[in-house]
């Protein structure tokens, strides 16, 4: 009996610690794979580099980085403000018959396939960005406003969960102390569920970084330095996807470098949110 | 009895409603504009078992998108469901392990699919020699959602109420007797409803199996045949240009897939919550 | 229930003038024909097969260096391409003639008109091979399907896709090997083989030939480590592929069109303007009409 129990003590112990394996070896097949090249490329070159040109193996990345920042800057100020006061409103001032349409739908958009989106993106978003400012419009823009949308979901449905676990108490108090409603809900509800609405966003950050099917049909991948959000950008995710088919010998190995850069990229974003999170749980 | 409104109250009034009725439009919007093109194109003969080049079927790649997702879930299911258990059940909160655990799950989680595409194809395609294959493409896949399952299980886990555990100790039930017949059953709606999470996210993945499961339009006869899922299938009609109609008509599959999932996933939820 | 309604009023109203913008954007569209304008240069990727020969047919790459002007959009389907062109009165850009259709315009090359017959004759230059690859250890079977690519009934087919057939070997006699055979490769040339391993599969029955899309470079390299038994491949083998042991048959040609959006004016252009367009010293339209 107490041999079972410890047996399955190291079972579940084991399972926990696969994630933790993956991780490494994640870790291990990208580096292994990715830092020769960067080694042969020569760090400053690879990751300052302004130009990609591997068929003249010319391999700089800079403004692929410059652009993934671009690109998740433009679908934060989109994004990022809908969202949190969506959910809000889902929150505090959505009428009970609305909330039930809403909120299945808002769950909709979220497991909606990203290349559904990026054929949205090229055929609406485009053409529209087109007319208005007479350019080409797989631009910046483009790429901006479709992830803007695509982050939408996580950010509405994270920041709300979050609202919604603030204790009524506080919205009353404040009603009491005589505030309107909406300051009520903003100054006081808002500042409370503070921490659960900035892990919605970082989530949403995280999804825009990394997104590559819908990025890549709209946002132009031109391997040069945008100049203006009217300019077309080409992200590291799109940078992999485009020539990972064709590539070969460094060229291949310069494109899982990339990815590396990526991955180097998700991990600071985490860390500084766990470290924010320790230093809040701590104050 | 309300408070007067002042302008900065009427000002975030108005925000917040503009907001509300842009997600809503672009909502509608999109799910209207994937029905409007899809529809007309559905066809019988889209769902015909055997895939030609003449009727494009996706019977095929719905069949593999099935595979793939139990494939998956006995991988990812066990191992998350019992991380979770030691997570909560056993180990000290604030070990040194626990935080490690935590933090790696937290990586996993981030990572974009496209990573671990490259990674999939790089470790269980090239190096363990799997060749493009639906079992490949399932442990890629595991990888990734194995922190949605163990997040969701974890949760389901920490609500169920300590008086279950002592109880179940006081009548004497072992630990893993507690955890198995007293704690599982009562958190299943949750364990469930993170699983159903999961499906959504594997049905909807296009880059991480593009170069793992391959894209080969046919149903794969054992697991280490490579087959397409239904967006990859999507991806495939699109690349060339010959079947765009085809590929809008699968997007409308897609879109039923998920709706189907989230009701699947909200019953759940509204029974965990009625216990 | 007020504030609900006035929601649904503020919904509504937003969505008349949501359909008001692109009904007005459909306006701007239909202005007769462009002959004016900045040029939106639309490429596929660095290493893509149709890139390359439409690069080197065009005189874009000199010296092995591609010259394509840094500002062209890039974009690694065929799709995104045409649907790019379609919605963009300014762009031109470049696709495989077996996937051209209706919604965009194939210009005429030097006044040659991009057709089959055309691309067959040798008048209409800009095109590319379609390549097998196989190795010396090809099977019974392997071998009798190449037999078949590469007889008239396999050309025909090559021909009804919309592709330029080579030269025959005459009527296909199948030497009735059967069993599983795997070939693997190019994209662009996935159409054409999933409409020959049927027709082949038809006439042996005993055949079951499964065609997987990935593209040329894991084509040829699944081809030399054994898991396809035949590549496909829309470029030529590098020297390192061919010291490896493959050997190239040419089984079509593809013809590349070069197409522009329906609104623009501009039907014919010569070599040396695409030259210019895609390597940015011509940037607006109005320097092409003549």
């Amino acid at each position: 009996m107490q041999l079972r129990e410890n047996a399955m003590r190291i079972v579940f112990m084991l399972a926990a610690c696969f994630s933790i394996v993956a991780v490494f070896f994640i870790c291990f097949y990208l580096f292994i794979n990715g830092l020769p090249a960067i080694a042969e490329i020569g760090p400053l070159n690879f990751l300052g580099g302004m130009e990609w040109r591997p068929n003249n193996d010319i391999y700089g990345i800079f403004p692929m980085i410059i652009g993934s920042i671009y690109v998740t800057a433009g679908a934060i100020v989109v994004g990022v403000p809908i969202g949190i006061l969506t959910a809000i409103y889902m929150a505090y001032f959505c009428p009970k018959k609305l909330y039930k349409i809403i909120k299945p739908a808002v769950e909709l958009l979220a497991g909606i396939p990203s290349i559904v989106y990026g054929f949205f993106g090229l055929v609406v978003i485009v053409p529209l960005i087109q007319d208005a400012f007479h350019t080409s419009g797989n631009t910046v823009l483009a790429a901006s406003i479709l992830l803007g949308i695509m982050i939408l979901p996580t950010i509405v449905s994270v920041s709300e969960a979050s609202l919604q676990a603030v204790p009524d108490s506080y919205y009353e108090g404040s009603l009491a102390l005589g505030a309107t409603h909406e300051r009520s809900v903003f100054f006081v509800c808002l500042k409370a569920a503070k921490s659960g609405v900035l892990a919605g966003v970082i989530l949403g950050v995280g999804r825009a970084i990394g997104e590559t099917m819908a990025v890549i049909m709209v946002a132009g991948n031109q391997a040069v330095m945008p100049g203006s959000l009217l300019s077309g950008v080409r992200t590291m995710t799109a940078n992999i996807v485009l020539e990972m088919s064709y590539a070969t010998g460094l060229h291949r190995e310069a494109l899982i470098a990339t990815a590396v850069v990526l991955f180097v990229f998700i991990m600071i974003i985490n860390l500084s949110f766990s470290a924010l999170k320790r230093k809040e749980a701590k104050s | 009895m309300k408070a007067k409104k002042d302008g900065v109250s009427l000002f975030l009034s108005i925000v917040t409603h503009a907001a509300a009725i842009i997600t809503i439009l672009c909502l509608l919007f999109i799910i209207a504009y994937i029905l409007i093109r899809g529809i007309p194109n559905l066809t019988p003969s889209l769902f015909e078992w055997e895939y030609t080049t003449d009727n494009v079927s996706m019977m095929p790649s719905i069949i593999n998108t099935i595979i793939v997702v139990i494939l998956t879930l006995l991988i990812a299911g066990p191992i998350g469901i019992f991380s979770a258990i030691y997570l909560v059940e056993y180990a000290k909160r604030g070990s040194k392990l626990v935080k490690v655990i935590l933090l790696t799950t937290e990586t996993l989680s981030g990572i974009p699919s496209i990573v671990y595409g490259l990674f999939g194809s790089l470790m269980f395609v090239i190096s363990m020699g799997m060749g493009l294959s639906v079992f490949a493409g399932s442990l890629t896949l595991a990888i990734m959602v194995l922190p949605t399952i163990m997040r969701t299980t974890q949760e389901a886990l920490v609500a169920v109420p300590d008086s279950y555990r002592e109880g179940s100790f006081g009548l004497g039930a072992g630990k893993l007797r507690t955890i198995f017949r007293i704690i599982l059953p009562s958190a299943v709606p949750g364990i469930m409803s993170g699983i159903v999470l999961s499906m959504g996210r594997i049905v909807g993945e296009t880059a991480a199996l593009i170069y793992t499961s391959g894209t080969v339009a046919q149903v794969c006869t054992n697991i280490f045949a490579p087959g397409s899922t239904l967006a990859v299938h999507m991806y495939r009609l699109m690349s060339e240009g010959l079947y765009t109609e085809q590929a809008c008509a699968v997007a409308v599959v897609l879109l039923v897939f998920v709706i189907i999932m989230n009701s699947l996933s909200s019953y759940l939820g509204r029974k965990l919550a009625k216990g | 229930m007020n504030k609900f309604l006035k929601g649904m009023l503020a919904l509504g109203l937003s969505a008349t003038a949501l359909v008001g913008c692109s009904s007005g954007g459909d306006d701007a569209q239909s202005d007769e024909g462009t002959a004016s304008g900045a040029i939106t240069v639309v490429s596929r990727e660095d290493g893509s097969g149709t890139r390359g020969a439409f690069t080197e047919l065009m005189g874009i790459e000199e010296d092995g260096t591609d010259n394509t002007t840094s500002s062209a959009q890039i974009t690694n389907s065929t799709s995104v391409m045409m649907t790019t062109v379609e919605g963009n009165s300014y762009a031109i850009g470049y696709i495989s003639l077996g996937s051209l259709n209706d919604t965009v315009k194939a210009v005429t090359v030097d006044g040659v008109e991009a057709t089959v017959e055309n691309v067959e004759s040798g008048e209409y230059t800009v095109s590319r091979p379609f390549l097998v690859c196989t190795t010396e250890d090809i099977s019974e079977l392997g071998q009798d399907f190449m037999n078949f690519i590469m007889s008239d009934e396999g050309q025909a087919i090559v021909e009804e896709e919309g592709y330029i057939p080579r030269e025959t070997t005459g009527a296909f006699t199948s030497n009735g090997a059967s069993g599983d055979l795997t070939v693997g490769g190019s994209s662009s040339v996935t159409p054409v083989m999933e409409k020959l391993a049927e027709a082949y599969e038809e006439i042996n029955t005993g055949a079951n030939v499964s065609v997987q899309q990935s593209d040329s470079t894991s084509g040829a390299e699944n081809t030399i480590s054994g898991v396809y038994e035949i590549g496909m491949c829309s470029r030529d083998l590098t020297e390192e592929e061919q010291s490896k042991g493959l050997t190239p048959t040419t089984i079509a040609l593809d013809g590349i069109a070069v197409i522009v959006n329906k609104e623009n004016a501009v039907d014919n252009l010569t070599t040396d303007q695409i030259k210019q367009i895609y390597t940015g010293e011509i940037t607006d339209w109005a320097d092409i009409s003549e």
